[in-house]
């Protein structure tokens, strides 16, 4: 999901100053080693790079150093391309694909190719649709509902109501919407004003709130798939301060407002779409591998807070940019997974072993 | 390639130094697809210790043929000096209508196969119009046509999915082996038939010089309206082989065609210039296209850098090609 620029990405890499460095692959390779690929459909906004470089952190911790040869895959966005990418890793014989896909079918005829030779394949966030593939996500209905539940409770159920969606086309954005709507239907006292597409993008999102804010009436509440934090900047850009309760994803823009930025301060659902869903996918990889787990799909809850429960330093941190995703890792008492914020800035491993929850079989 | 009628005249000697000239562009894609495929064999060699197969064989050209569809597409209307933003948009659309209407039989599969093309070639229908009788710059009317397009595809299938029949995926793009080369040798030998026709030759004319071929009594107007349906016609091809390859539908996956359709004209040895080149370039620019991502690929370049390398052997291609072609071209005088 989330798309945005590749460019961004490929200047951000040549800023890094590398060159033609080889895709990490262990030094001796133990016969025992399971071949693990990821296949990135894109690169080009920092959930898909906090992701990978959760992978890459993993791979250099246990158990995952000594069981697992890994390596990863991007291919911009670009459907045919990651097909592409998928056939080469069927021809170099790896154990296990975890897909993120461009498309949720586009991907489906190779993916069938991948399990018709025993490949173990486990797509995740932007699923696919084929059974051939183990899916391992969160529930986007859910998404959808949850936000628009906490909203239409927060103006008590009567108000003004915008929607800012997602990328047209994709299951993950009609899923949400889907969401929503079954909670809006519930309040006929809450008027969808407007509803317009950020993309999951904070800068269309602004760039879209802006043109169209001046033709609405008083807005009570916001209800956003992703961009949020460009929403809020939009509306402070406007002057339509105090700003309305909003409903949003987890960027740290977003939350920032919560604990108060540029003057304001929001009342505030965050929920996140984890990026730490690779670790999942590839400690069930790992799992089923080693034949201590079922074949099954995995549905993970989504980490969220309020403005209530943020915390700074755990769940907003202030210093970093707005753009970056505050969800890498979950917390609590019942976490999935716990991992360092180096671990998503920099894929730098953290001391001893990664611990994954899957759900009891 | 251009209607010569000149090289009969030409001392001997000069003949070929003409013919070479005058295709130098297609030389060079060849020269490059060549090299392609024996870099990808080398460094699939070195990594995987052994030599790719039949799969690797099946997979690659099952992911080249759409894109071949659509970059012979596009030739045909840089042909004439134009330029066509909406392929990916077609190929949207193509992609979307497949998934939703084909059903479970080859046969119904078919029938919609060929309103399908029939769409595309009425998408091309009112790129042409607009371009030939509005008078307007193509790269304006087919950007505006490629959203109009993109968003009916999006229409027609709000939310990837819908399927395709197991036997018309077969049929188009047997995973098994590689007989999707057929349909590329026909695509081939049609449009040899083609360049050689009386739409061919004028094709050729406007591409060169549009008031001269004006004034040779070559129809402007028909000869244009002809490049873009075909060119639509053939980004629906595309969209059908997509469609067959993935076994489902998605209305999003055919924006990147429009670009890479371009690159592989580009390529390809087709001027964007107009007059110059021929589908058989085009051709090899995209299978060098699909190459390049298996080269990558097997190499094992870091994912950060992927589209920058290939951005850089594009410009790499083109310079050089150009460059070689200059020269050449300059010389025989």
């Amino acid at each position: 999901m989330n798309q945005d620029a590749t460019r961004r990405a490929v200047i951000a890499g040549m800023a890094a100053g590398a060159g033609l460095a080889a895709v990490p692959r262990s030094a001796f390779a133990a016969p025992k080693k399971f071949k693990i690929a990821l296949s990135n459909s894109y690169i080009g906004n920092e959930w898909r790079i906090e992701m990978v470089n959760l992978f890459k952190a993993a791979l250099e911790m246990e158990p995952y150093k000594s069981q697992v040869e890994g390596s990863y895959f991007n291919s911009g966005n670009n459907v045919s391309q990651e097909s592409q990418q998928i056939s080469g890793m069927i021809a170099e014989r790896v154990d296990a694909i975890l897909v993120d896909a461009a498309s949720p079918t586009g991907l489906n005829g190779i993916i069938q190719q991948a399990h018709a030779r025993g490949i173990l394949v486990i797509s995740f966030d932007n699923v696919v649709t084929t059974p051939a593939a183990i899916k391992v996500n969160t529930d986007q209905f859910k998404f959808g509902e949850t936000l628009a539940d906490w909203v239409a409770k927060k103006i008590g159920g009567q108000g003004n109501v915008i929607m800012v969606t997602g990328v047209a086309g994709t299951t993950v954005n009609e899923q949400r919407n889907k969401g929503a709507e079954s909670v809006w239907q519930k309040h006929p006292g809450i008027k969808i004003v407007n509803r317009y597409a950020g993309d999951w993008d904070s800068a269309t999102a602004e760039k879209n709130t802006a043109a169209i804010l001046p033709s609405l009436p008083k807005i009570d509440g916001i209800w956003c798939q992703g961009g949020t934090d460009g929403v809020l900047k939009a509306f402070i850009a406007a002057k339509r301060t105090p700003l309305p309760p909003t409903a949003g994803e987890a960027e740290n823009g977003f939350r920032k407002f919560m604990i108060g930025y540029m003057g304001q301060k929001v009342d505030g659902l965050s929920i996140g779409q984890p990026p730490y869903l690779v670790l999942v996918a590839l400690e069930l990889a790992r799992r089923i591998l080693n034949k201590t787990y079922p074949r099954r799909d995995i549905t993970i809850p989504f980490p969220f807070v309020t403005d209530a429960t943020v915390k700074v330093g755990q769940t907003v941190f202030p210093q970093m940019t707005d753009s970056f995703f505050t969800d890498f890792t979950d917390s609590g008492p019942n976490a999935v997974v716990k991992i360092g914020v180096n671990a998503a800035l920099h894929g730098t491993p953290g001391p001893g072993t990664l611990t994954v929850h899957l759900p009891k079989v | 390639m251009q209607p010569d009628t000149t090289a009969d005249a030409l001392p001997r000697g000069n003949r070929l130094g003409h013919l070479i000239a005058q295709n130098i562009g297609l030389i060079l894609a060849g020269a490059i697809l060549l090299i392609a495929i024996v870099g990808f064999i080398v460094i699939y060699g070195i990594e995987q210790q052994r030599l790719p197969g039949n799969f690797e064989l099946t997979s690659t050209v099952n992911s080249a043929v759409p894109l071949v569809f659509a970059a012979v597409g596009q030739c045909f209307v840089v042909l004439t000096k134009g330029i066509d933003l909406s392929v990916g948009g077609v190929v949207d659309l193509a992609n979307a209508m497949a998934a939703v209407t084909m059903g479970k039989s080859l046969a119904s599969a078919l029938g919609w196969s060929v309103v399908i093309l029939l769409v595309g070639a009425a998408c091309g229908l009112v790129n042409g119009l607009l371009v030939a009788l509005g008078r307007l710059q193509p790269i304006v009317v087919t950007l505006g046509t490629l959203s109009i397009y993109q968003g009916l595809a999006i229409r027609v299938l709000p939310e990837p999915g819908g399927m395709i029949p197991p036997a018309f995926t077969n049929f188009l793009v047997n995973p098994n082996a590689p007989y999707a080369l057929i349909f590329i040798v026909v695509l081939a030998l049609a449009w040899s038939a083609f360049r050689r026709s009386r739409a061919g030759v004028d094709l050729y004319a406007i591409g060169n010089d549009e008031a001269a071929a004006r004034a040779l009594g070559v129809n402007i107007l028909r000869t244009k309206i002809i490049a873009y349906m075909l060119d639509g016609t053939l980004a629906a091809a595309a969209g059908l082989f997509l469609a067959a390859s993935a076994t489902a539908g998605d209305a999003t996956t055919g924006n990147s065609y429009t670009l890479s359709s371009i690159v592989a004209v580009v390529l390809g040895g087709v001027s964007l210039f107009g007059g110059r080149g021929s589908a058989i370039g085009a051709i090899a620019g995209a299978l060098i296209t699909t190459l390049i991502v298996n080269i990558l690929f097997f190499g094992h370049v870091n994912p950060l850098f992927q589209s920058f390398y290939e951005g850089v052997f594009l410009l790499i291609a083109v310079v050089v090609g150009g460059v070689i072609g200059g020269t050449i071209r300059r010389r025989p005088k």
